[in-house]
């Protein structure tokens, strides 16, 4: 008995200790600070929700959830939303609330829990949700959307971002192999000249714009802004005009990136091309005679012929894959999809190859990367995956294990005290 | 026990730390410049070549025109080298045709085409070579080189127009130009075909093969079609005056309009305008509800008036040339056959 009393002193004079040396993260373990974190994670995610509506779920996780903060405007809908609507209300961001609350739990488990056997169920439910969060912040920093179409019959062994562009220039004037030579989207943004060894003629960015409207300039009238200094390319002989929009995040929303771009050989200018980005990859132009050409803009240059093209910024793959057949089904009478199939061969590294069926909810999965059944046209003969490479998917898996060991260990734990005090009371005397 | 403890203690610092690298990673990454190989995924055609020091490049560059160049002299650019691929393997004969319609010549025939045509060599690949002549005015100097190349199937043509003095002189520099060209077929098909055989001549006032109909001046003295001229009237007056009115057409915009109408603008003794002075000799017009391009160039001598159409990616040329006072005279009848074409 005396001996359980003094380790339990013992154990409470660590804590003491630890408190003393941890004295500025008592603060930040408040147990207030932590509720108040989480009633503002639960505005955050109502504001969210309804700003989903007007902005998009793009719009609404870059807005509320990947910032420190957001600017959020009553509705105008909402009672009294007329006056109340011009108020701008910060709302705090996800980065910010996520950040906190890991700092609050790790204080809470520096400086308030006791490293027990009979609370080491509590530390690790904490632990688990700690990782949660943590994987949250991996899968923001590190986790790609991509999609890859593929045409029936065909293989394919690149994918391209959903969002985000890249200037691409190809040399192709040996047959076997071309040289690709990529300036993403962050490069374009800051504008000015662009010099690389693997060019040999420079890039001055003249305007870049994530979206645009573009129209064939009428008869008689000059193109507008920027567009009427493009002198070589579609964007001369379509006559295009380029009008400036902004991003849309809708689900439905179709950017069309923009560049007007001079190239230069040392000083002297070889003309002011346009490149438009098509939203659902550049090979869509191919539909359109005059634009067609937006896959593929001829430069000459030294002897070389070099192709530009401004497109989704592209990953190759070290391995390919073919659309054997694709099927889709819909509930009887109605456009409501039932499934989607994608028969497919990967054609791996070593002539090694692996068929697969992919259809809803059963993704295949190759190196790191997840291909889900995204789109079909059963019509046009292609499919199209949404492929995910997020290294930190197992983090969640890791935590939620974590939190389910110590809830049943906390349970357990108190159970067979509770059990044993029962069966000693039980006891006749 | 204390080993549990151990280990939560040092997955909860671990975690700390992931988390923080995390947040300067998500807030510093910056892409970079990337360059690599892959296998060839382009399948079009592939035209490249180095440019003698002597010629320039021209910017108005549209349709089948895969380059054009010009030929810097003292007097600023002279003569006009062009670069065209076709899908096909073109009949010679319809290309000097082509390009001897412009000068003047009745057709050429095969066998004449022989005689004119030769075949040279350069670096190991050889070219057909053909020199034309402008017949449609005594004295002209102007002169067209032909240079055709074919490779599985597919042929490249450069055009050298220009003063035969000129070519002459740049005999040497056309042949390096073409030394250092790199030709290589598409597998894919390309915007420029081959200028296809012209559908037969449309029989006046009637709709056959869908293509346009007019209405011609009775007075107009219909001569014989060609296989490049659709239609082909000469006009007269009392004092022996003559005009030649042509209707022709051509896949794609045949170099596009500065080329045409700078080529027209030599053949009436007129000096090659830039882009901007364009504007001077064209004005819209409307053409059977198409916009179209009217062209007004009067010389010394000589006029022209054409109109240029394009439909569904072919080019069409209306063109009457010839004395300048009996031009003025059938102006006016000119716009009235323009009035009356017809697309069906």
């Amino acid at each position: 008995m005396s001996k359980d009393i003094n380790t339990r002193k013992k154990r409470k004079s660590s804590l003491g200790s630890r408190r003393k040396k941890f004295a500025w993260l008592v603060p930040l373990a408040s147990i207030r600070l932590t509720l108040t974190l989480l009633s503002l994670s639960m505005i955050l995610i109502f504001v969210a929700t309804l700003e989903q509506v007007r902005i998009g779920i793009r719009g609404a996780l870059a807005e509320y959830f990947e910032s420190m903060f957001g600017i959020w405007h009553y509705p105008e809908q909402f009672w009294g939303g007329e006056f109340l609507h011009v108020i701008p209300l910060p709302i705090p961001g996800g980065y910010l609330l996520g950040g906190l609350l890991i700092v609050n739990l790790t204080a809470a488990y520096i400086t308030r829990f006791q490293w027990t056997g009979k609370k080491m169920g509590i530390q690790l439910i904490h632990l688990g949700i700690i990782m949660l969060l943590v994987g949250q912040l991996a899968t923001q920093a590190m986790q790609e959307e991509s999609r890859m179409q593929i045409n029936k019959g065909e293989s394919s062994n690149y994918i391209e971002r959903f969002h985000g562009v890249e200037l691409a220039f190809s040399d192709v004037t040996v047959p076997s192999t071309q040289k690709v030579v990529t300036i993403p989207q962050d490069i374009l943004e800051d504008g000015g000249t662009v010099r690389t060894v693997d060019l040999p003629f420079k890039i001055k960015v003249k305007k870049f714009g994530v979206n645009c409207d573009f129209t064939v300039t009428p008869q008689g009238s000059n193109r507008e802004g920027h567009a009427n200094e493009v002198n070589r390319g579609v964007g001369q002989t379509a006559n295009l005009t380029i009008r400036d929009k902004e991003e849309d995040f809708s689900s439905e929303g179709l950017n069309f990136g923009y560049l007007i771009f001079e190239i230069l050989d040392g000083t002297k200018s070889l003309g002011t091309w346009l490149s438009l980005a098509h939203p659902g990859g550049n090979h869509w132009w191919k539909q359109s005679p005059k634009l067609s050409d937006f896959a593929f803009q001829p430069i000459r240059h030294d002897g070389r012929l070099w192709g530009v093209t401004l497109r989704s910024e592209r990953e190759y793959l070290p391995y390919s894959i073919e659309l054997i057949d694709i099927e889709n089904e819909f509930y009887q009478g109605t456009e409501i999809p039932f499934n989607f199939e994608s028969d497919i061969v990967l054609n791996m590294e070593k002539n090694q190859t692996r068929q697969a069926l992919v259809y809803m909810n059963t993704p295949l999965r190759h190196a790191g990367k997840t291909f889900y059944q995204y789109q079909m046209n059963a019509a046009a003969d292609y499919t199209v995956f949404q492929v995910i490479r997020n290294p930190s998917w197992l983090i969640p898996y890791i935590a939620c294990i974590l939190v389910s060991i110590g809830l049943l260990w906390q349970f357990s734990f108190h159970l067979v005290r509770f059990l044993r005090k029962n069966s000693n009371n039980a006891k006749p005397a | 026990m204390l080993l549990g403890f151990k280990i939560s203690q040092f997955i909860l610092f671990q975690t700390v730390i992931v988390s923080g690298c995390l947040l300067l990673f998500s807030c510093g990454e910056k892409k970079e410049i990337q360059s690599y190989e892959i296998p060839s995924e382009y399948d079009g055609p592939v035209v490249t070549w180095e440019l003698p020091d002597q010629w320039g490049e021209n910017p108005d560059l549209s349709g089948p025109m895969a380059g054009s160049f010009h030929v810097k002299t003292e007097l600023g650019p002279m003569g006009r080298i062009g670069v065209m691929p076709f899908r096909e393997s073109v009949s010679s004969t319809d290309v000097a045709n082509m390009f001897g319609m412009e000068l003047g010549q009745s057709t050429i025939s095969d066998d004449e085409l022989k005689k004119i045509s030769e075949i040279k060599l350069i670096e190991g690949r050889e070219f057909e070579w053909i020199l034309l002549s402008d017949k449609s005015h005594e004295g002209s100097t102007r002169a067209v080189l032909l240079a055709l190349f074919r490779d599985k199937g597919e042929t490249w043509l450069f055009p050298f127009i220009a003063d035969h003095d000129l070519i002459k002189s740049q005999t040497r520099n056309f042949e390096s130009f073409l030394a250092s060209t790199t030709l290589r077929a598409g597998a894919i098909e390309i915007r420029a075909k081959a200028p296809a055989l012209p559908p037969p001549p449309p029989a006046h006032h009637t709709h056959q093969n869908q293509g346009p109909t007019w209405d011609i001046p009775s007075h107009w003295v219909k001569r014989e079609a060609s296989s490049v001229r659709l239609a082909s009237y000469e006009v007269k007056d009392v004092n022996g005056s003559t005009l030649d009115f042509s209707v022709t057409s051509f896949p794609g915009d045949v170099g596009g309009i500065l080329a045409n109408v700078n080529r027209w603008l030599g053949q009436i003794g007129i000096d090659s305008v830039e882009q901007d002075g364009l504007k001077k000799y064209i004005s819209p017009i409307i053409l059977d509800d198409k916009d179209a391009q009217l062209v007004i160039a009067e010389g010394t001598t000589d006029s022209l008036y054409a109109a240029i159409l394009v439909v569904e990616g072919r080019s069409w040329f209306f063109k009457i040339t010839g004395d300048r006072t009996l031009a003025k005279v059938e102006k006016s009848n000119f716009l009235s056959f323009l009035d009356s074409v017809c697309f069906h």
